[in-house]
């Protein structure tokens, strides 16, 4: 994500020439406490952009600037430069939100919850500005915006410049008082400030009459009047001119910008024209366009004279029209010319060349030349999916004729892949259809540009139809679809393969049959490996560890990390590893190995972690804290699992909720657990299968809590015969352990030990407390000469072993005071900044400085790097 | 609501220049007597309208009246209002 189109968005406008002092504005943009929304609305050409510049420039603080375009509409797009912005200003904040958004699978809110949490901490104040917001606001991005504006903390202000008010709740901003508005009446010139502008500025010498009589036809307006001083400079006439200029009814800028190209040596007046088509401009660009040398010398003599050039960075490189006058430059333009599709044609090939597709794409199409775009976008699908421009791919296939798409089978085939991933499958059936028609049919009526694409079409069509049976729910379709993908991949295509070999393994799953489920996984993993999709392959890993738990073998699911952490240090997907091997850990009962997988885990940073990486992590963390017995904290984890919960397309076979229903029943709360019942409409009556087998499990939980014991053997049974038809092994023997306390039997025990004892279980057993114990001492009588019950009753009567809790060597050149120490600890937690001084009956302001303190001493820049140095320094034990 | 094609007469403050009937998509630009502009002209759907008033937003020209008229009343007669 360093592309200069990149660098020119987030580029915070610096004023290079003297500006009118506009002093009452400013002091109205001073104030910022208790303010949330500063908004500048007016029309183009009212100065905003100069206004929020200069505001910016003379606040204390950050700034996290966003200049926002027309292809900013869309979700992602938007998000990621607004993070991106915010996590430059203030580094560390928006790290691994970017990582969530990109997953395209977390709702907004919690990506933008864990934003506000780290910038509630943040010792400095932190402008936000989205200029242009009118470009970007619509329906995709308004309720993450409404959020931000409701949540904002109050060092974080946002400000906002736009041609139409935006759908926030403004009115609700302005009745509590944390609304500062800026207007078009507000923005405009008064009398003396034009005076000041033409005079002293720009050095005119009108009189005052000539001023006012400027002032008011052009009613203040800036833009107006900058193009007015252009026209009037080197005049003899200025008073003619002026009055001319307000006994016209035309509209202004038309008028003067008539003026100041008429002025313009003929090279400059063609120049501005003809490189008016282009949305940046840069010198060899502008070559490329007018087909003469000079661009670049021509761009700063523009800059230099005021000529409606705005930069883009420091450098001199890349500038852009003022968005007013390039429109109307373009008008000029075409009513000249008339067909522009010549000047397009050359911007086109010029973005070719440098490598610049979507540009490149843009303005072939506004040269009419769908077949040359559609040449382009053929050979940039793969890039471009790859780096998740799904969002522009699927407007290009908007843009582009579905004639030319038609006779054109690579590419309508990387369409269908776009459509998929967007998640529109209406219609995809027909598209496949088309292709293989077309494929059959006479080969000289093709079109090909990407030949390498051609030979894997059959086998990718076929991966299609096996997703596209997959998403309308039909495993069967599913299977069938995805082996012959799979046989008609062509040799090394091992993407093909990989991906339908994972369809196939998702349909076994979802359908229970986990033996298959597990063989499709480890071709895909094996494929994936082949075409270095590792972080693909370490998310295979779970699905093929977790598959092998619920087969009850955990020797394998154990091999399986491991053999996964031998890939490479620090791979995206590592830090999921070690939260699987914390589970393991936890199920031989070795709190300490379990602790320390999920410490480094976390040590690894976000980055290390796949999308789903933060719930789990939580999960694996209640887990812990239900082994240590705090069973609040457990509850605690799993609400925080659930609020950062992503999901994917495996099957939810654990939901979190069902998870919090047991610990409930551990707790007590059986009306709580109740209530849950009555959400997921469980009944012992129900049609079983694989996917509610944990919620049917729990169920069973419940009914025994509750006494209902023969309610619980009868459900407990009929799962018993289905986890055995289905091989699930660790599921039979949780099943077997809750039979023999329900039945008060030794024996169901006995066989759930025999099965368990090859695997190293524990925890399994031990988990179920007192009545448990009972029974295990009742199976060791029966058994005196086999070890492993007594090895189980040993675990609970030797507490379990804790991490022994050093002092936590501080080495720290100066340590924490105790306060400090307070602080620290609930930033390790959830709390946002207000609730931790409320929690601490101190003041935000108090909050703030004393983790400008912490964060000082532990050497870090954030909340999340200062939990972690926390944590390997010990600061954070109880 | 339409969300059928319909004829709409846009008036605004100020003279415009014909040469910005192609900025409209092909629409009328009219400069009236008073002072004002008609833009007037057959649109798409609510979408489209909504894209000519953003256009108007951008050049900073001050609305007057948006009116949906019957047909094109240049003409008098009602072309494709069936279509």
């Amino acid at each position: 994500m360093h592309s200069p189109l990149l660098e020119s968005k987030l580029y915070l406008p610096r004023s290079r020439q003297a500006l009118v002092p506009r002093t009452r504005l400013a002091e109205r943009l001073r104030r910022r406490d208790g303010i949330r929304l500063t908004l500048v609305s007016a029309p183009a050409g009212f100065g905003k952009t100069t206004l929020l510049s200069a505001v910016v420039a003379e606040r204390p603080g950050r700034t996290a600037w966003v200049s926002l375009e027309e292809s900013d509409r869309h979700a992602t797009t938007f998000w990621t430069y607004l993070l991106t912005a915010l996590e430059r200003a203030a580094p560390g904040v928006g790290e691994g939100a970017l990582g969530l958004l990109q997953s395209g699978q977390a709702p907004i809110e919690s990506v933008l919850a864990g934003v506000l949490n780290e910038l509630s901490v943040l010792p400095d104040d932190v402008d936000l500005v989205l200029d242009d917001y009118h470009l970007a606001d619509g329906p995709e991005i308004q309720p993450g915006m409404a959020f931000l504006a409701e949540h904002l903390p109050p060092q974080v202000q946002l400000l906002i410049s736009t041609r139409a008010d935006p759908a926030l709740p403004l009115a609700r901003l302005r009745a509590r008082g944390e609304l500062v508005e800026i207007r078009a009446a507000d923005l405009r010139f008064t009398a003396d400030e034009a005076r000041a502008y033409l005079n002293d500025l720009t050095g005119l010498e009108l009189d005052a009459a000539d001023i006012a009589t400027l002032e008011g036809r052009t009613e203040g307006w800036i833009a107006a009047l900058r193009l007015a001083a252009l026209s009037l400079q080197g005049r003899d006439d200025a008073t003619a001119f002026i009055e001319g200029f307000a006994g016209d009814d035309r509209y202004v800028v038309d008028y003067l910008l008539d003026e100041v190209l008429d002025r313009q040596p003929d090279d400059v007046r063609r120049f501005l024209l003809e490189t008016s088509i282009a949305d940046r401009l840069t010198g060899p660009l502008c070559d490329a366009v007018t087909g003469r040398s000079g661009g670049k010398a021509m761009l700063e003599t523009l800059e230099r004279q005021n000529l409606f050039l705005v930069p883009l960075d420091d450098h001199r490189r890349w500038y852009r029209y003022h968005h007013l006058f390039g429109d109307v430059l373009r008008t000029h333009l075409r009513a000249e010319r008339g067909d522009l599709g010549e000047l397009h044609r050359r911007a086109s090939s010029w973005y070719e060349e440098a490598g610049e597709t979507v540009a490149a794409v843009r303005h072939a199409l506004a040269a009419g030349d769908a077949e040359h775009a559609a040449d382009l976008v053929e050979l940039a699908v793969p890039a471009l999916q790859r780096e998740r421009q799904e969002p522009t791919l699927r407007r290009w296939l908007d843009d582009i004729p579905d004639d030319v798409v038609q006779k054109r089978p690579v590419l309508a085939v990387g369409f269908i892949g776009v459509l998929m991933s967007c998640n529109e499958f209406d219609g995809v059936g027909q598209r496949i259809d088309d292709v293989e028609r077309s494929l059959a049919g006479p080969a000289d009526t093709l079109v090909v540009v990407d030949r390498g694409e051609l030979v894997k079409l059959p086998g990718a069509l076929e991966k299609y139809r096996a997703a596209l049976a997959l998403a309308s729910g039909d495993p069967a379709e599913t299977i069938e679809h995805a082996g012959r993908a799979i046989a008609r991949a062509v040799e090394g295509d091992h993407l093909t393969t990989a991906a339908a070999s994972a369809l196939a393994g998702l349909a076994h799953w979802a359908a229970g049959d986990l033996e298959a489920a597990h063989d499709g996984y480890t071709t895909a993993a094996r494929d994936l490996r082949r075409v270095g999709y590792i972080a693909d392959v370490l998310g295979c890993s779970i699905t093929l560890a977790d598959i092998e738990t619920t087969q009850g073998r955990l020797r394998q699911a154990q091999s399986t990390f491991e053999r996964a952490l031998d890939l490479g240090e620090g791979l995206r997907g590592t830090a999921d590893m070690y939260v699987g091997l914390s589970r393991l850990g936890l199920e031989r009962n070795d709190l300490e190995a379990a602790g320390n997988f999920l410490r480094r885990a976390e040590d690894l940073g976000p980055a290390a972690g796949l999308p789903q990486n933060p719930y789990r992590w939580r999960v694996a963390l209640a887990r812990l804290r239900e082994a240590e017995g705090d069973l609040v904290g457990a509850r605690d984890q799993l609400d925080a699992a659930e609020r950062v919960y992503v999901g994917d397309f495996a099957p939810n076979v654990r939901p979190i909720a069902a998870h919090r229903a047991r610990v409930m029943v551990a707790q007590g709360h059986l009306s709580a657990a109740r209530d849950w019942i009555r959400q997921r409409g469980l009944s012992t009556d129900d049609e079983l299968s694989y996917l509610r087998e944990y919620e049917h499990l729990t169920l069973a939980r419940i009914l025994l809590a509750e006494q209902a014991r023969g309610d619980a053997i009868r459900l407990l049974e009929r799962l018993q015969t289905a986890a055995e038809a289905g091989g699930r092994t660790g599921t039979v023997i949780e099943i077997l352990g809750l039979r023999a306390l329900a039945q008060g039997d030794v024996d169901p025990l006995e066989r759930a030990l025999t099965l368990a004892e090859p695997e190293g279980y524990v925890r399994a057993f031990i988990a179920e407390g007192p009545p448990m114990m009972s029974m295990l001492a009742a199976l060791a009588q029966r058994r005196p000469d086999w070890p492993y019950p007594h090895m189980l009753l040993d675990a609970v009567r030797r507490p379990a072993s804790q991490a022994p809790k050093t002092a936590g060597e501080q080495v720290l050149a100066e340590p924490l005071s105790d306060r400090e120490l307070d602080v620290l600890r609930l930033l390790a937690g959830e709390l946002d900044g207000p609730s931790i001084a409320r929690q601490l009956v101190v003041s935000l302001n108090t909050v703030r400085t004393h983790t400008k303190h912490i964060y000082t001493k532990l050497g870090v820049t954030n909340r999340r790097s200062a939990v972690r140095r926390a944590h390997q320094l010990n600061l954070l034990t109880r | 609501m339409s969300h059928d094609s319909a004829w709409y007469e846009i008036r605004l403050q100020g003279q415009l220049h014909p040469r910005w009937a192609s900025w409209f998509d092909g629409l009328t630009v009219t400069s009236a007597a008073d002072g004002t502009t008609v833009i007037h002209g057959r649109v798409a759907d609510q979408a489209a309208l909504h894209g000519v008033l953003q256009k108007l937003r951008d050049l900073g020209l001050p609305l007057l009246s948006v009116a949906r008229i019957d047909s094109d009343p240049a003409k008098h007669s009602t072309p494709g209002e069936l279509s």
